[in-house]
């Protein structure tokens, strides 16, 4: 099994902020909403493209391009386009800063 | 390991900047006009980089993990890798001639001496430009691929390692295939080879192509170039097949141009490489030319190839004809995005396109967007697309014949790319395909 990967300090991140990594060798999104952190794949499943810029309001992002929106905590597919969902990682917050778990 | 920033401009990639080009200009003996010419793509290739790419062209083209800095051309006196290992073609058939590139530099080249008292040049285009300037210069990098393309071109013309050349002079046929190979061995290491091809008027000749990585986990970088100048009457048929490991990127811009009743026979295979993007141009430039363009694609587990086609019509009574076929498995994606261009002058002009891919997962992903720009007014041209997963009835309909699902599955593939391979016109090529769409589909699947 992979191990807990560090991809930020601990305060890099400002609330409501947001930072492009690679996870697996894709990109991902790791966000901050208030103190929880969330990672997730940044690539819309209706298109394929990026949402590195996608407006997120109540755990919810929306691609910027045809407006599919995504669940930051469970990765599901919450309205048209998109119907399928995208992979969420597990984020860990320790001391010296914010770690993700890339998937199997 | 921390995040990367993502941008739309990238800065120069610290292997290939000034410092880089400089010392890379140094280490190469070469005439001035060669020295020029790389001095002016640098610009261009600094001009280029600052700048965003073509949505159109590659907006499906995720490039957020590419990571150029990572690879390097090799310097001179660095240890050769054991180059021992098995190609698709090398030993299928009896070639006239033979060139061979390991991470961007020239390992063997031999050709038949008969040709040689013909006329004929094949070898190694970093050995040739210093020798044949009068053949080479008018060509290279100035008809068919433009260093102002994009980036990838610019670079490409900056920091060519070396490549395969044939010239085939006035009424010269050449009977035998010649073969050509790109590998790739050491892990970050670049290749950026060109391979130019001249046929003067009524020449005839066959190159066959491959790209091979000496390891399964040795990753590299592959940013080249294909010039395919076919001149009046001449024939050529020309095979690339890329089947790079699944650790290389692979980058490249090709482009042939067929004078007056020429006719340029392309096959393209995309087997290999982590993510591919081919830049692809025919341009028929004289009454009467054709082409028949032909394309394999089989990719599997993540794998990203994207193919972005034109067939520009400039003159009358002109033909194309574009067939790409895509299996994808697993994650895979397929990018197909095809033009036809017809020119005001370009009456009578029949142009055809058209891209299928079978899905065999749910998680794949095809995307094929044809196209069609038409100024002239009488002309034929049709294109089509297709993309659908294996029909479960056929499989069942298999199967109750008693046929394994491996082997239903691999007759139903091999089913769907017959009509491809039916148009390859050399036998070797598609039996090389053939077996290697088997070992693609991969057992108990």
């Amino acid at each position: 099994m992979p191990d807990f990967i560090k991809y930020a300090e601990p305060n890099e991140i400002p609330p409501n902020g947001r930072k492009p990594i690679i996870v697996d060798e894709l990109p991902a999104l790791l966000v901050r909403i208030g103190e929880d952190y969330y990672a997730f794949e940044d690539t819309c499943t209706h298109d394929g493209q990026a949402m590195t810029d996608g407006a997120i309001t109540d755990h919810e992002i929306t691609c910027p391009r045809h407006g599919a929106r995504f669940d930051v905590r469970t990765g599901k597919p919450l309205c048209m386009p998109a119907t399928e969902p995208i992979a969420v990682y597990e984020v860990e917050v320790r001391e010296d800063g914010i770690y993700v778990k890339p998937s199997a | 390991m921390t995040g990367s920033v993502i941008a739309s401009t990238i800065p120069l990639p610290s292997t290939f900047d000034d410092a880089a080009f400089e010392a890379f200009l140094a280490a190469r003996d070469e005439p001035e006009w060669v020295r020029d010419a790389r001095r002016e793509a640098f610009e261009v290739f600094r001009e280029k980089s600052a700048e965003p790419l073509d949505p159109e062209e590659w907006k499906r083209v995720d490039l957020r993990t590419f990571r150029p800095e990572n690879y390097a051309v090799r310097a001179a006196g660095a240890e050769d890798a054991a180059a021992t290992f098995g190609t698709l073609l090398a030993d299928q058939a009896e070639f006239a001639g033979q060139v061979a590139h390991l991470d961007g530099r020239c390992t063997a080249s031999r050709m038949n001496p008969e040709l040689e008292k013909q006329g004929v040049l094949f070898g190694d285009l970093a050995t040739l430009v210093r020798e044949h300037r009068e053949v080479l210069e008018p060509h290279l990098l100035t008809r068919a691929v433009r260093p102002e393309t994009d980036r990838f071109s610019a670079w490409h013309a900056a920091f060519w390692t070396g490549g395969t050349v044939l010239y085939v002079p006035r009424n010269v046929t050449l009977e035998k295939p010649l073969h050509s190979l790109i590998a790739l061995a050491n892990s970050g290491a670049a290749d950026l080879s060109h391979t130019l091809i001249i046929l003067e008027e009524n020449a005839q000749a066959t190159l066959l192509e491959e790209t091979a990585s000496a390891t399964v986990d040795a990753a590299g970088l592959h940013v080249g170039a294909v010039e395919l100048l076919v001149g009046r009457g001449a024939n050529l048929r020309y095979v690339q097949l890329q089947n790079w490991n699944e650790k290389v990127h692979h980058f490249a811009h090709q482009c042939g141009r067929v004078e007056a009743s020429g006719t340029l026979q392309w096959t393209v295979g995309g087997l290999g490489s982590r993510l591919a993007h081919i830049h692809q141009d025919v341009h028929l430039d004289g009454r009467g030319a054709s082409a028949e363009v032909n394309g394999v694609t089989f990719a599997v587990d993540r794998q990203l190839i994207s193919y972005y086609t034109k067939q520009s019509h400039n003159a009358p009574d002109t033909r194309s004809d574009l067939l790409y076929k895509e299996v994808l498995r697993d994650r895979s994606r397929v990018v197909w995005r095809g033009m036809i261009r017809v020119e005001k002058a370009a009456q009578q002009t029949d142009g055809y396109q058209r891209s299928d891919a079978l899905l065999m997962s749910s998680a794949a992903r095809a995307d094929s967007i044809p196209g069609l720009e038409i100024e002239a007014d009488d002309v034929r041209c049709t294109h089509g697309a297709t993309a659908g997963r294996v029909d479960e009835e056929q499989i069942f309909y298999c199967m109750c014949r008693g046929l394994s699902k491996y082997e239903a599955m691999h007759m139903i593939v091999e089913g769907f790319f017959q009509r491809v391979f039916d148009r390859i016109p050399v036998e070797v090529v598609r039996e090389t395909l053939s077996q290697a769409v088997e070992r693609k589909l991969g057992f108990g699947d």
